[in-house]
């Protein structure tokens, strides 16, 4: 489903690379998560696949599409197949949830009533049925991400990304809108999900991607844990959701 | 993997992608008209949801029109005046004392072979008294005093005239000539009393300045108006879209079109241009309306601008100040959008 090859890029100035010969391959209906710390490389990566960037070198190719094929008139078309969550939610602040919504079908050019069917199923599904004629700047944190998740769902992309999509909530909103990313998920669509929280993502043992220096240091692919500080760690058993049939696994060492 | 192996893997991958981009292309082109029905829909919501910035530009777009309008009446008004009062002076040939109807009519031909002759208007002695009892017809002492033997004697002495008028009141050269040099002018001209246009060249040389500076400062002045106006609302429409640019940048990232970004603001624009237009247009007709008697008693001519406003070229006027708005308006939001459409 998205398929990085060596894939490099060097913002102009700088010395370093923002990411260096990343190879990564997830497949369908995969949950992952991509962390690291600043300047990791994780919004690099993003960017690439919404193609806000392009790579130095490599290849990506994004639901059976080459993105090197991607050229500027593809663009929209091609972002309309992607579903994107943003940290700062990117609602449209002149246009009420409703709308903020529908507007992710009007630019796939939907019918009216194709719209009309859609998006109250969409604003159940994120329990948001009754703010719909709100405006953004009306309601909280926690509910403007999940009109974003809603936007970016409505369209049933087979591919969702969200980059730090908790990062302005608290704890309570963040584990709602992770349950929302999960159910999502068990719909069939695969996520990539990039944060610094290392709750959502030990709580929820997916895999998770490490990112350093713009390298991949480590990919686990079940049962995936990650400590900020980046040391060999000891999973700690209270943190841990243990699910039947799975093995905890007592140690893990993120590669340096 | 063989190299054979990688480039058919390579062309099996661009067959596919074109095909996606394809399908892509497809579908966006099938909603053409249904898209097109949103914009407007988004750009007419959007005009009352901004409504602070939306007044602020229909307001320096009003402005703007209205300074247009002056500035094109006022060259307009000027030139008319100038020319108007170019077209007073004639100048006016002194001929002995009962000079033949006959003699002035030779006279008249001889003179009209000028080209720069524009009309030529003959008295005699007889027509002369005719219109001086006419302008003292209310005068009862001139009237009673003007008894057979006074009449005789005022025709008597009374000179026949010519009144000439001319295309170009600068080149009075080749008159001039004629009456100084022509063998029939030399004989029936008055020596005692010269013709005007030595008394009046002075008052020629600034009317015919006026009428000049009127013409081409008028087209200056319009041309720079409609810069400045074009700068101001571009300047405005600007800054409202400056603090709407996050919005365009979400739209292009959740895989918006150009057309689709861009169309809610130009019908935005647009709106402002319309009601601007109608605004402009309304205070314009009344302020002229209001204004153009205390001009007349100026003397200044507002004929032609009172004749269009009287007349059905009304509609079209109004229609000039509403286009005008909507280009304007949609040019300066057009620009602005492109500078941060193009960004992301």
């Amino acid at each position: 489903m998205i398929l990085l090859d060596s894939v490099s890029k060097t913002y102009p100035g700088d010395t370093e690379p923002a990411l260096d010969s990343v190879s990564l391959h997830i497949e369908p209906n995969e949950f992952v998560f991509l962390v690291g710390k600043s300047g990791a490389g994780k919004s690099t990566l993003m960017k690439m696949i919404t193609k806000e960037e392009s790579p130095d070198s490599g290849k990506i190719i994004i639901g059976g599409i080459d993105l090197d094929y991607v050229k500027k008139r593809h663009i929209p078309g091609y972002r309309r197949r992607l579903g994107v969550v943003f940290q700062d939610f990117k609602l449209l602040p002149r246009r009420t949830v409703y709308e903020n919504v529908a507007f992710a079908l009007e630019i796939a050019g939907m019918s009216g009533k194709e719209i009309r069917k859609t998006v109250p199923k969409v604003l159940e599904l994120v329990d948001l049925l009754d703010q719909a004629k709100k405006f953004p700047h009306q309601l909280s944190g926690g509910q403007q991400q999940r009109v974003s998740i809603a936007r970016s769902v409505a369209r049933q992309p087979k591919i969702l990304i969200a980059d730090e999509p908790t990062a302005n909530l608290d704890k309570l909103t963040t584990k709602e809108i992770i349950d929302l990313l999960k159910k999502i998920n068990d719909f069939g669509t695969t996520i990539l999900v990039t944060t610094h929280n290392e709750n959502v993502v030990n709580t929820l043992q997916k895999r998770v991607i490490t990112m350093k220096h713009g390298k991949i240091v480590d990919d686990q692919k079940n049962n995936g844990i990650y400590k900020l500080d980046e040391s060999p760690i000891e999973r700690p058993p209270a943190r841990v959701v243990q699910t039947p049939g799975h093995a905890l696994k007592t140690k893990r060492k993120l590669v340096q | 993997m063989t190299k054979e192996e990688k480039a058919l893997k390579e062309k099996k991958l661009k067959k596919v992608s074109k095909k996606g981009l394809r399908t892509m292309q497809k579908n966006r082109n099938r909603h053409i008209i249904r898209e097109k029905a949103r914009v407007v829909k988004y750009g007419t919501k959007g005009f009352g949801r901004n409504i602070w910035l939306s007044t602020a530009a229909t307001v320096v777009m009003a402005i703007t029109l209205i300074i247009l309008f002056v500035t094109v009446v006022a060259s307009v008004i000027l030139t008319n005046t100038a020319e108007m009062m170019k077209d007073k002076i004639d100048i006016t040939i002194y001929f002995k004392p009962n000079t033949s109807a006959e003699i002035l009519e030779d006279l008249s031909n001889t003179i009209k072979a000028d080209p720069n002759i524009k009309s030529v208007e003959t008295s005699t002695s007889k027509d002369e008294y005719a219109k001086f009892l006419e302008e003292n017809a209310s005068s009862d002492e001139i009237i009673n005093i003007l008894d057979d033997d006074m009449t005789k004697m005022m025709i008597d002495k009374m000179q026949a005239t010519m009144r000439v008028k001319v295309y170009d009141v600068d080149n009075l050269d080749s008159i001039k000539q004629i009456v100084e040099e022509d063998k029939l002018f030399r004989a029936y001209t008055d020596k005692e009393k010269l013709p005007t246009y030595d008394v009046n060249r002075a008052e020629i040389a600034t009317i015919t300045s006026w009428a000049r500076i009127a013409r081409t400062g008028g087209i200056v002045l319009a041309v720079v108006f409609l810069v400045i106006s074009i700068l101001i609302i571009f300047s405005t429409i600007r800054m409202a879209i400056f603090s709407r640019r996050e919005e365009i940048y979400m739209m292009k990232l959740v895989g918006a079109d150009k057309g689709f970004i861009r169309g809610p603001f130009l019908v935005e624009a647009e709106i402002c241009g319309i009601i601007a237009g109608v605004v402009a247009g309304v205070i314009s007709y009344f302020g002229f309306k209001f204004i153009s008697p205390k001009l007349i008693n100026y003397g200044i001519d507002v004929s032609s601008i009172n004749n269009v406003l009287d007349s059905n070229q009304l509609i079209i006027v109004f229609l000039i100040f509403i286009l005008a708005g909507i280009v304007i308006g949609r040019v300066s939001a057009r620009l602005a959008v492109s500078k941060y459409l193009h960004k992301t």
